[in-house]
């Protein structure tokens, strides 16, 4: 198979895959219990203002030709009208989407950033008390609820010490952008994003950050142990270009493949971060329409966040496929 | 949100760079490095820093408010929550208004009567002005109320109810007549509450998308930003025909974990953070930067019971739950004395109460004495309640079903439901298909009695869960008759009907807890709307 056709191959599934989470995210308004006419509708409204509103949101019609009216829309790229906000879906969800997505950009920085290293430090000083700390650093990540230590991140450096703010994403990243052409002192602008962003950023990315060292720690002690770095320390080649150009390279490989997964997870897993934090992407967008039965936002929201995760599952499929042309003829 | 929060920001720059210097370094190193550490400490010193630029507020008075959720849109009209009424309210107002405590005061109209006919007369006050500059009309106000109770006026607005039975609203010069279908007694308890005025040419011009974005009332504040979800800024508007706005920006923003917006508060990010929960109430007063201000709130709690199935359909079974109950320690125990014990009903300071009217004590002997009067010894029932809709709403059921569980003849069972299912349950068109026994909270902003007893306990009733000839007799002659003070007699005789009746166990009048900024004075008022306007600089 051709790369070309493998990549095709892939993508058709993963529009099936979205058509399946259309369909699930959809039907899941008529499984769940409560109604949106009572999240429109005050408690003591009478039964004609409760089939007015009805009649409006087109709730009185059959089940199949809501769902064809709805997956109609979508085709068209019309996600539906908030009856609780009174506002288009799509412009509700993407204006939520580029908080969610630089979260979870950041939280894969500060993952990265610590994991390698620490993952490469505690290979190459096996049971060495580095390799402990390590250790026990990426144990105590993996196990630690993110809504815990998020809390308890805001106590000790927003509450207890007032270094970062609390909550809320008072400065985003395009700001910082513009910054750079004069709109406002770069520096400042810098410093004020990583006050905002650098708590949720550290509480979503802490276990992936545990987790990315557990893997590059394993991958480079495979590496390590492998023939062509013996045949590399004998021909005399520095240690450090055995270990960083030869060694992690390889190990690199199944890492990205990981990180590339993860940042899908990162997107539609920042839900709690959000609530914590109040970081206003599209968790707490979700949060939101569930406690409001808001089901054209909620719909929205759960497609954006599935279909994100499908596109870079199918983007790593083809990168690795790319990377290593054994996949495509597997 | 930028010119906020990069000022915000700029005040904390100190702390700012210290808390990126520990970021940085963290990001940066293997962590090994324990001079980063000291880093972040450092920050901490900068406080003193961030206490100096906070004497620069000194020309500026800035006031943030934490909610527990944002609104579902800026259109007046077009929501029934408190959420979206306190953030829209900033901006729009009614004919009338109401006081801390309650009472009616002038809003956009200055004086109001019945007419001959028994219809209302609301004269308009002169040289109000929209913010977008357009003069507030009589035209607009009819076209305001006509919006929210009739269909085919552009919306379906979920405040239809909310003014009573309209037939037409006719302006005038300088004045607009509502026509109500019949003789309604609190007609002007209504239109302190509710219906909100907007511009008619304004809301013509533009679609639903537009306006519920953007705003364009005569309110005291006027909307600078709008980050849909996220905050709300506001500056004063200079031309409000109110008292001078002591406040120079509001931010209105939320936080669902009351954890956080306690956190905001605490480290000064905000200035007034709405409920408060009771575990957290300690931590606030035990800080240096805020402090607790509550309020006896519009809403009653209560455990409701249907009067046409077993064994509820017994007066005596009803009244014993009501014995089995030991209210004040649930009020003191779970909701740390945040309530206030209800007998009726109608709550205190509400047209129609009835002071006399004493609460079921605790008493589980009488409790089980009236059970077994009542032939109903030995039942299983279960209470149902919604998960954190009310104060506390969980940990209150669970104390009032074990103290009837304890009782020797009765099993008591619980069971949690979300809201949203509850809901659907609790307002089913036919009684036969509402819950049995169950917790419920009901707000009464129109602070009259009429307005819970007719819905919840009238034959008719949306919600109503009892059936009284009686009952019914005493709401239809409060409902009819034109002199107020008779009417009030009415009202505390069907007050005192429903205590004997017993269809609920009278539970508890909530409070609303806020954590207010040790900067600012500012009092909470009982009908939940918050009024930054009336706060002022300590």
């Amino acid at each position: 198979m051709s790369f070309g056709r493998f990549v095709l191959k892939r993508s058709l599934q993963g529009l099936g895959v979205v058509w399946g989470v259309v369909t699930v995210v959809f039907a899941l308004r008529f499984v769940t219990p409560g109604s949106a006419i009572n999240a429109v509708a005050p408690l003591d409204a009478d039964q004609e203002t409760r089939q007015a509103i009805a009649a409006e949101l087109g709730l009185d019609q059959p089940l199949y030709v809501q769902y064809g009216q709805y997956v109609s829309d979508l085709l068209r790229g019309d996600m539906g009208f908030s009856y609780i906000r009174g506002q288009e879906v799509a412009g509700l969800v993407f204006a939520r989407l580029p908080a969610t997505v630089e979260l979870a950009l950041a939280a894969s920085v500060v993952a990265i950033v610590l994991s390698i290293p620490l993952g490469v430090l505690s290979a190459t000083r096996r049971n060495e008390p580095v390799d402990y700390g390590a250790t026990l650093l990426s144990l105590g990540g993996i196990s630690t609820p993110n809504f815990w230590l998020g809390i308890m991140l805001i106590l000790v450096f927003a509450v207890e010490f007032d270094v970062f703010n609390t909550s809320g994403r008072g400065v985003d990243v395009g700001d910082v952008a513009l910054s750079l052409i004069g709109a406002e002192p770069f520096v400042g602008t810098l410093l004020a994003w990583l006050a905002y962003i650098t708590l949720p950023a550290i509480a979503l990315g802490t276990y992936f950050m545990a987790l990315i060292t557990r893997l590059t720690r394993s991958g480079m002690l495979d590496e390590l142990s492998k023939g062509y770095v013996q045949a590399a320390q004998a021909k005399g080649l520095p240690q450090t270009l055995v270990r960083y150009k030869h060694a992690l390279r390889n190990t690199l490989i199944p890492v990205i493949t990981v990180l590339g997964l993860q940042l899908g997870t990162l997107i539609g897993g920042a839900v709690i971060t959000e609530a914590v934090f109040s970081w206003p992407g599209l968790g707490t967008l979700v949060i939101e329409s569930i406690n409001t039965r808001d089901w054209p936002v909620l719909q929205g929201s759960l497609i954006v966040i599935g279909t994100s995760f499908v596109f870079v599952n199918v983007l790593v499929d083809a990168v690795y496929a790319y990377l290593d042309p054994q996949v495509v003829n597997d | 949100m930028s010119p906020d929060s990069v000022d915000r920001v700029n005040r904390r720059t100190m702390l700012a760079y210290a808390g990126t210097a520990a970021a940085v370094g963290l990001a940066g190193c293997s962590g090994s490095d324990g001079s980063d550490g000291s880093d972040g400490s450092d920050g901490s010193d900068g406080e003193d820093g961030g206490d100096g630029s906070d004497g620069g507020d000194g020309d500026s008075f800035e006031i943030g408010v934490t909610m527990g959720q944002m609104d579902s849109g800026l259109d007046p009209q077009d929501h029934a929550e408190t959420n979206t009424e306190i953030i829209v309210g900033q901006v729009y107002e009614g004919l009338l208004d109401r006081d801390k405590e309650g009472g009616i005061i002038e809003g956009l109209a200055t004086d109001w009567e019945r007419t001959e006919d028994g219809n209302v007369r609301f004269v308009l006050r002169e040289g109000v002005t929209f913010h977008n500059g357009d003069p507030l009309t009589a035209e607009d106000v009819a076209f305001s109320i006509r919006r929210i109770v009739f269909d085919d006026v552009g919306i379906v607005s979920p405040q239809s109810n909310d003014l009573g039975t309209i037939d037409e609203v006719v302006p005038g010069d300088g004045e607009v007549v509502v026509d109500f279908a019949s003789y309604n007694p609190i007609a002007f308890q209504l239109f302190a509450t509710n219906g909100p005025i907007m511009q008619r040419s304004w809301v013509e011009e533009n679609d639903g998308n537009y306006i519920n974005q953007n705003t364009n009332g005569t309110g005291p504040f006027v909307v600078t930003e709008y980050d849909s979800g996220n905050q709300v800024a506001y500056e004063p508007n200079e031309e409000y025909w109110g008292e001078a706005n002591p406040v120079d920006e509001l931010t209105m923003g939320a936080s669902s974990e009351s954890s956080t917006r306690v956190n905001r508060l605490l480290a000064e990010e905000s200035d007034i953070v709405t409920n408060v929960p009771p575990q957290e109430v300690s931590r606030v007063e035990s800080s240096d930067v805020a402090g607790i201000n509550s309020v006896a709130s519009a809403r009653i709690i209560f455990l409701q019971m249907r009067y046409d199935v077993e064994p509820f359909s017994s007066q005596q079974f009803r009244q014993a739950m009501n014995y089995a109950v030991d209210v004040e320690s649930i009020v003191e125990d779970v909701l740390n004395g945040f309530g206030s014990i209800t007998a009726q009903p109608t709550l205190e300071g509400h047209v129609g109460h009835d002071p006399e009217i004493e609460p079921y004590p605790y008493d589980p002997d009488e409790a089980e004495r009236l059970v077994e009067e009542s032939g109903h010894a030995g039942v299983e029932i279960t209470l149902e309640t919604p998960i954190g809709r009310y104060l506390g709403d969980v940990e209150i059921a669970q104390a009032a079903a074990s103290q009837i569980d304890s009782l020797s003849n009765v099993s008591c069972e619980l069971e949690q439901r979300e809201f949203s299912s509850l809901v659907q349950d609790v307002t089913a068109p036919n009684i036969e298909d509402r819950p049995r026994f169950n917790l419920l909270g009901w707000g009464n902003g129109e602070f009259d009695g009429s307005q819970t007893l007719t819905p919840l306990l009238s034959s008719e009733g949306a919600l109503t869960v009892l059936e009284n000839e009686e009952l019914d007799g005493l709401l239809a002659d409060a409902e009819a008759t034109q002199d107020p003070d008779e009417r009030v007699d009415i009202l505390q005789e069907a007050n005192r009907l429903a205590h004997d009746l017993a269809p609920w166990v009278f539970m508890h009048q909530q409070f609303s807890v806020y954590g207010v900024s040790s900067d600012i004075s500012w009092e909470p008022r009982a009908d939940e709307f918050i009024d930054p306007d009336t706060a002022t600089r300590q």
